[in-house]
């Protein structure tokens, strides 16, 4: 599904990711877990299609040369970023903007769009399934949320639009015990229909909930050790430092 | 151009027999305009316009004449079809169409008349140029008690053949005790390269409501200028909205003067310019009485080589206390080549008052452009997404829903 090879990227002269390589397949959850400023949101955001990255090398996603396509258009091809850091929007209604993305992305896989009586009664049963309050759907766009509800408001948009390769970057952090929990179940749901994720966290906890295929550790733009869900629980006694 | 004038004074005058009171009232006011001439940057209400240059560079030599007697055609123009309206529909400065269908007949007046009321102040020289070369006064009166069912839309348009010409427009309006009024003014130009002038006069008495919106959106290449003059009595209300757009230069003057207790003034304003349009508003709001409110909210979107100017003024006099005033103004800029000017003035001579006003602009958010275009937005639909989300707050200060409704329309918000 997703295949990263010699990546690197630099901004403002500063190397950030170097030969950077990952290969993801269908149904398979990567984590990834590095040291803060070790590169992460930056590798998420470039597979997302943020600009002022200088990027070198090749990313394939279901055998299409990513870097051809422009931001909207991976999302209409299902990749999904869950941000660390939701932005707020003022002045547009949080309902409004899933409406909108929802169809955008089906109008762009030529889908039939969805109108406001089938669009409300898809994102009631989502909020359900997530407990997201109802009330916060007819709100401005993550104005006035809490940092967990900012959270949750992510994996709400990721169960609407339903995307082949889901990017979680630090989506646990900030969460409490049953959100952490709700998210989990939210991720798993998906994960079923043979979807992939990357899921990035600083946390072995929610990796007890989403049980990863593979586990990675990226320092200094590289990912120096990789290994199944053991080496999380192994990084959470040694910490960075001592791990190799 | 003072040749010019003169032949076109001369000229103006001859088509009317006016009585001596009312010669001697325009020759006074053209007199003092061939005083003063346009308003320039040495004023400090024109800072950041000389209105000389910006007629010589958008339109070149101004004529002055205006023949009223002459029956222009109305059939033609735009009709809102949105919402029931009374109407009076302007062509280059003549009324040619005033018609209240949906209001008791009784209760509104309707006074025609020539220049006869005497000028009261010294505003400004394009009131003297106005009083000089104004066809009738309009005098509207709405009767005690009575609040119009429908809004009044005034369509100002201009003929096909009206070019390099300046039209001048004077309307008074009186609402009497708790009396209620929804006025729309429209800007609908058939016309390029002319120069239009209008003066309002308000008189709110107590408890009256006065709800006042001035749409410029269709794109012209027309200088305009409006004088608004608020006078308002105990318990009125005043709110003002400005959509300034559609023209090439368009400066609104609103001068509101709070004369009673509990009185309340609202302006606010959306700047949405493009190309090289530039426009101002500038209000000067007199608080001159103990507990009265103003509040002031004006928002800017400019594209490429557009020019916005915002001078808002909170005038505290020394028997105001317990004022309320505020005033804000935001601004995107989308181009590096567009401009926000803010100048908030603030003069307080009372003690115990509450005044504030704040000013900001910025570019849009690249960072919330990613995050709507990582939704499946492309950057047009994001960047409108964002554009519509900044302006939402002041175009929920429009207390009237249909109206917000049509002027939402008008700027393609959605929902
Ligand atoms: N726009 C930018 N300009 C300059 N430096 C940047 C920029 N964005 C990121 N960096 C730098 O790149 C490095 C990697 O940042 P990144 O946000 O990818 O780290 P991270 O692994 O997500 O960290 P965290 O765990 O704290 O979220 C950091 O040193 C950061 O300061
Ligand atoms: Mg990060």
């Amino acid at each position: 599904m997703l295949k990263i090879s010699n990546l690197s990227a630099k901004i403002e002269n500063k190397s950030i990711l170097q030969d950077f390589k990952l290969e993801i397949n269908p149904g398979e959850v990567h984590a990834i877990m590095g040291p803060n400023g070790s590169g992460k949101s930056t590798l998420s955001n470039i597979l997302s299609g943020k600009k002022g990255y200088d990027v070198k090398g090749e990313v394939l996603f279901e055998n299409i040369d990513l870097f051809s396509l422009e931001t909207e258009e991976r999302a209409h091809k299902g990749i999904f970023l869950a941000f660390q850091y939701p932005l707020e929007i003022p002045g547009v209604n949080t309902n409004v903007f899933l409406k909108t993305s929802l169809n955008a992305i089906k109008k762009a896989r030529g889908e039939k769009e969805l109108d406001a009586i089938q669009f409300l009664k898809l994102v009631k049963e989502k909020a359900k399934e997530l407990k997201f309050d109802e009330e916060k759907l007819g709100r401005q766009l993550n104005v006035g949320f809490s940092g967990g509800e900012k959270k949750k408001n992510e994996i709400l948009q990721m169960s609407i639009l339903n995307p082949k390769l889901s990017i979680l970057d630090e989506t646990d952090s900030g969460l409490d015990i049953d959100a952490l929990k709700t998210v989990a179940d939210g991720v798993n749901a998906l994960r079923k229909k043979n979807n992939s994720f990357l899921i990035i966290t600083h946390y072995q906890r929610l990796l007890e909930y989403i049980k990863p295929d593979f586990v990675h550790v990226l320092m200094n733009g590289k990912i120096i050790k990789s290994g199944g869900p053991e080496l999380a629980l192994e990084l959470e006694k040694k910490g960075y430092e001592n791990i190799n | 151009m003072e040749e010019q004038l003169k032949i076109d004074f001369e000229k103006n005058l001859k088509d009317f027999s006016y009585s001596d009171q009312e010669k001697k009232f325009k020759e006074t006011n053209f007199k003092e305009f061939l005083k003063q001439g346009f308003p320039n940057r040495k004023l400090e209400n024109w800072k950041f316009s000389d209105l000389n240059q910006i007629i010589q560079s958008n339109i070149g030599e101004l004529t002055f004449y205006n023949d009223y007697k002459k029956e222009n055609q109305i059939d033609k123009i735009e009709l809102i079809s949105e919402l029931e309206h009374n109407k009076i529909i302007i062509v280059d400065g003549k009324i040619e169409k005033i018609d209240f269908k949906f209001e008791d007949q009784d209760k509104i007046e309707v006074l025609v008349e020539q220049g006869e009321e005497n000028i009261r102040e010294n505003i400004n020289s394009l009131i003297n140029l106005n009083n000089a070369f104004s066809n009738k006064f309009c005098k509207i009166i709405i009767k005690k008690n009575y609040s119009l069912k429908k809004p009044l839309v005034i369509y100002h348009s201009t003929n096909k053949n009206t070019q390099f010409k300046n039209t001048n427009l004077r309307i008074d309006f009186k609402l009497n005790e708790n009396a209620c009024l929804r006025l729309i003014d429209i800007f609908k130009d058939n016309s390029e390269k002319n120069f239009l002038n209008i003066y309002y006069n308000f008189e709110i008495d107590k408890s009256s409501i006065l709800k006042n919106y001035k749409i410029d959106k269709s794109i012209n290449n027309n200088v305009k200028y409006s004088y608004n003059n608020v006078k308002q009595q105990v318990n009125s209300i005043s709110e003002t909205f400005i959509l300034s757009s559609g023209s090439k230069f368009f400066k609104n003057e609103i001068n509101c003067d709070l004369l009673g207790q509990h009185s309340s003034a609202f302006v606010n304003g959306i700047f949405d310019l493009d190309d090289e349009n530039h426009h101002e508003i500038k209000s000067n709001i007199n608080h001159l009485v103990e507990n009265t409110k103003s509040y002031q909210l004006v928002k800017s979107v400019l594209e490429k080589k557009s020019k916005a100017v915002y001078q808002g003024k909170i005038f505290v006099s020394s028997e105001a206390q317990k004022t309320d005033g505020y005033q804000l103004s935001n601004a995107i800029l989308l181009s590096e080549n567009s401009e926000f000017n803010a100048k908030p003035e603030l003069e307080i001579y009372a003690d115990d008052v509450k005044c504030s006003h704040g000013s900001s602009s910025g570019s849009l958010d690249e960072n919330s452009i990613f995050y709507l275009m990582s939704r499946g937005l492309n950057y047009k639909e994001a960047k409108k997404l964002l554009i519509n989300g900044f302006l939402l707050d002041v175009i929920e200060k429009i207390t009237d829903e249909e109206i917000k409704n049509l002027i939402k329309n008008l700027l393609g918000v959605k929902e």
